[in-house]
């Protein structure tokens, strides 16, 4: 694990998603909501197109923090908002989401990290943060 | 009748209980784009926000709660937080049990903030909490 002091930033973390990924993360999570698959049905709702899950931006973005500390296990805690929705197109390349994380606090062997998730010029996530225990 | 307030406090029976399984987490975690070695090993650990998986059948007691007259395509997942004790395993038999935490009332719309407690072997490995807004139908409006 790297030196943990408070305001430094974690390497950052570029997740691909296509359509492919979002019915993966369908049959993988069991949820099989139509926007998840339909353009159909999230234009329905008024979304303009497929959108990946918003548990599926959260689960993924977990990374950032957790290829830093090593072990998935020593996660206490995290927290998310769901701002914005990842809208997913039906091309090879679908879209990127881009995730950072800053050390916001370390006390008593846990850090606090606050994250940040980009779609574009959209932020996706909003008050993101996880707690890791590093002593 | 809406939810309000004083649903506050309600709790559910735990849902049918869910057994981790090591082929569950590989394929979790390969749509998360995850390939920590944590989560292939020969016992592996379930990548964390997996909890959300299990707790989503808990939720399926408050929709079928008919006093508080909530329809699931009504309802936006606006938050979600997870409080970890210990990572859940391949082989874990989870119980997932529900309770309502805290409700606002905004003109049509509820705001709902619901915990799910992951319990195996009497042990509760995870909480996990969202927030739901809920927009109510003309039928309770």
């Amino acid at each position: 694990m790297p030196e943990i002091v408070k305001g430094a930033e974690l390497p950052e973390l570029r997740v691909g998603v296509t359509r492919s990924v979002v019915v993966r993360y369908s049959g993988a999570s069991t949820d099989f909501n139509e926007i998840h698959f339909s353009d159909r049905h999230a234009r329905a709702i008024g979304l303009p197109g497929v959108v990946a899950h918003g548990m599926w931006t959260m689960g993924a973005g977990l990374k950032v923090v957790t290829d830093w500390v090593g072990d998935p296990a020593r996660v206490l805690g995290y927290f998310v908002r769901f701002t914005r929705p990842v809208v997913v197109p039906d091309t090879d390349e679908g879209v990127e989401v881009v995730y950072r994380a800053t050390v916001a606090d370390v006390a008593y062997g846990v850090a606090k990290l606050s994250i940040t998730a980009e779609c574009g010029d959209d932020q996706v996530l909003g008050a993101a943060r996880a707690e890791v225990r590093v002593d | 009748m809406p939810i309000t307030a004083e649903h506050v406090g309600r709790r559910y029976p735990a849902a049918p209980p869910y057994e981790v399984s090591r082929a569950k987490i590989a394929e979790f975690a390969t749509a998360i784009r995850d390939d920590n070695p944590a989560y292939f090993s020969d016992s592996p650990i379930a990548p964390p926000t997996f909890a959300a998986v299990i707790a989503a059948h808990a939720w399926e007691a408050l929709f079928g709660d008919e006093e508080l007259g909530l329809a699931l395509n009504r309802t936006m997942h606006t938050d979600q937080g997870f409080t970890f004790h210990r990572p859940l395993r391949a082989g874990d038999v989870v119980h997932a049990q529900l309770g309502i935490e805290k409700v606002r009332n905004r003109g049509t719309l509820d705001m709902i903030t619901v915990v799910v407690d992951l319990v195996v072997g009497g042990e509760t490995v995870c909480e996990a909490r969202s927030g739901l807004m809920h927009t109510r139908g003309d039928d309770n409006a």
